[in-house]
């Protein structure tokens, strides 16, 4: 009975699977690449069905798209009406706040970046030159020198200045220090300085002298013998300040001062301003004040006391004044169609009454004097810069008076009174080409007239 | 002698002040606004840079050119010629902005 129903089951089984084979067959993916008709009208409903799907995620898609783009534009709108105001308020307290940061900020900046190793700034200037000169009862000769600058900017405040002068002499060359100056600007109208400088009293020294800048060969006479000091030792005090719509400037200084000559007959009495070691404690005080009335023109007057005699000595309680005046000018003309610049300074120096050889064992005494000196010059020169030719553009006419009064002794140097004519070509700024002739007629001698050439650059 | 010394500067002055009657009237004062350079309303008499540097370095020699100079060696030199021709801080700085400025 058992085997009977499993037989049955079996044949119904069979059955089944025979009737329903066809179906099964038909609802298979076939593998002989072909499609039944169902299969295909079912696939066309599917691929239709999505199609329209499609279409729709599409126009969906573009009205979404649209409306982002209204409301972009809606919103650049608002943030172009909103973005400058704001920008504009945020610009200026940022600006506001970087003027006060910077204002505060700056200067310590700059101060502490000025003062880094690596950043000081350095710089070697000066001036090469080359002369001819042929002075009646002379030798004629060459001369050259070459004088470089060396300027030394530490920070903003701290400043080095020092020159050399290098130059053939003999069988060799001689290099001398002429000046080394440390400077501190304390503020816009205050310069402290110490060292070697050149004696602010000497506007020639101090100005002119460089020969790219001295508009002659020579230098005038009085400058460097023994009226004026030229180099001075020690330490100074300088600067300038508006009055109203002038100008004044001043420097005051103290120094080694000068040495009195007292051993020479010829030159018992005059001042030796070269010597730059003292020889007495007692230091020369010295200044110059100076005034521009009108932009281009300056007066100065300027000063030196001091005691120049040896310590231990009976010189030593002399007090020597120097006093000088000077102009210097620069007037554009359209009149005379160019250039005037004058220039000129006298000095005159005094030391208090002394007996110099009084046992008369020098071979000259004793000879009591009140030693009085004075000297100086006046230039002027012309140069037509308004002219529309070149060549006469870079000519300049000088004439140049210059005097010197006797060596107080009366036993040395005479009165001298010189008259030089000149005419420069300038080459470039600072390099000139200079021709002059001096006629020199110191008193109760012979001529000692002089033809000179020259040429300078200044760099 | 310090009669004759202050006789002696009198005399210069007004020997400086009648040389101005040759001055060129283009040369006298510019306005900031006429000038090329840096205005310095600040500095003496209200000059501009361009005004200084040329007051001021002509008294004793010719100008150079800006650009002979670059800008870090103009500060050096200018800072110098500051001391040596006594001139404020005000305008050494209105002198060195022209001469930037300039090139």
């Amino acid at each position: 009975m058992k085997i009977h129903g499993c037989f049955l089951a079996a044949l119904i089984q069979a059955a089944l699977l025979t009737i329903a084979s066809p179906a099964a067959r038909a609802q298979e993916p076939t593998t002989d690449g072909y499609v039944t008709r169902k299969e295909y009208e079912e696939l066309k409903a599917q691929m239709l069905a999505m199609k329209k799907e499609l279409e729709a995620l599409k126009k969906e898609k573009g009205e979404v798209s649209k409306q982002e783009s209204l409301e972009s534009h809606a919103v650049a709108d608002v943030q172009k009406q909103v973005a400058p105001k704001q920008q504009n308020a945020e610009s200026q307290t940022a600006g506001d706040m970087h003027k006060e940061v910077t204002a505060e900020a700056a200067p310590s900046l700059a101060e502490l970046e000025a003062s880094l190793l690596g950043t000081t700034k350095f710089l070697l200037a000066g001036w090469a030159e080359a002369m001819y000169e042929q002075r009646n009862g002379q030798v004629s000769t060459f001369s050259a020198s070459f004088n470089p600058i060396f300027l030394w900017e530490l920070t903003p405040r701290i400043l080095f200045d020092g020159r050399l002068e290098i130059e053939p002499s003999g069988g060799g060359t001689n290099v001398n220090l002429v000046n080394a100056q440390i400077s501190y600007l304390l503020n816009d109208y205050i310069a402290f300085g110490v060292g070697q400088f050149f004696s602010p009293s000497n506007v020639f020294v101090e100005r002119f002298e460089p020969q790219w800048i001295n508009k002659l060969p020579d230098r005038p006479l009085g400058v460097y013998h023994g009226v004026l000091p030229n180099i001075s030792v020690g330490a100074q005090v300088r600067g300038g300040f508006p009055i109203g719509p002038t100008r004044a400037d001043y420097a005051f200084y103290v120094s080694n001062g000068p040495t009195l000559s007292t051993f020479d007959a010829r030159t018992a009495g005059t001042l030796d301003f070269n010597s730059y070691t003292d020889n007495n404690d007692d230091k020369a005080i010295g200044g110059r004040v100076g005034f521009l009335p009108i932009p281009g023109v300056e007066v100065g007057y300027g000063f030196e006391t001091s005691k120049p005699g040896f310590q231990g000595t009976t010189f030593a309680d002399l007090r020597a004044l120097v006093q000088s005046v000077d102009l210097e000018m620069t007037r554009d003309s359209d009149l005379l169609k160019g250039r005037i610049n004058l220039d000129a300074q006298y000095a005159w120096s005094k030391v208090d009454h002394a007996v110099y050889d009084p046992d008369g064992s020098l071979g000259f005494g004793p000879l009591p004097l009140t030693a009085k000196r004075d000297g100086g010059y006046a230039e002027i020169a012309y140069r037509p810069t308004k002219l529309d030719v070149d060549f006469l553009r870079n000519l300049e006419m000088i004439f140049r008076w210059d005097h010197l009064s006797r060596a107080p002794s009366g036993l040395g140097d005479p009165e001298e009174d010189r008259w030089t004519l000149g005419l420069d070509y300038w080459l470039s700024p600072s390099t000139v080409i200079k021709a002059a002739y001096e006629w020199d007629k110191p008193k109760g001698e012979r001529n000692k007239n002089a033809l000179f050439f020259q040429t300078a650059m200044g760099f | 002698m310090l009669t004759r010394g202050l006789l002696t500067a009198l005399l210069l002055l007004f020997i400086s002040t009648s040389m101005n009657l040759f001055a060129d009237p283009k040369a006298k004062r510019k306005t900031a606004s006429e000038s090329s350079g840096a205005a310095s309303s600040d500095s003496y008499m209200g000059l501009t840079g361009e005004e200084l540097w040329s007051n001021n370095c002509l008294r004793c020699h010719n100008i150079r050119p800006p650009t002979m100079y670059g800008d870090a060696q103009w500060d050096v030199i200018v800072h110098h010629m500051r001391i040596r021709a006594n001139i404020t801080g005000k305008e050494q700085r209105a002198i060195v902005e022209f001469l930037k400025s300039s090139k």
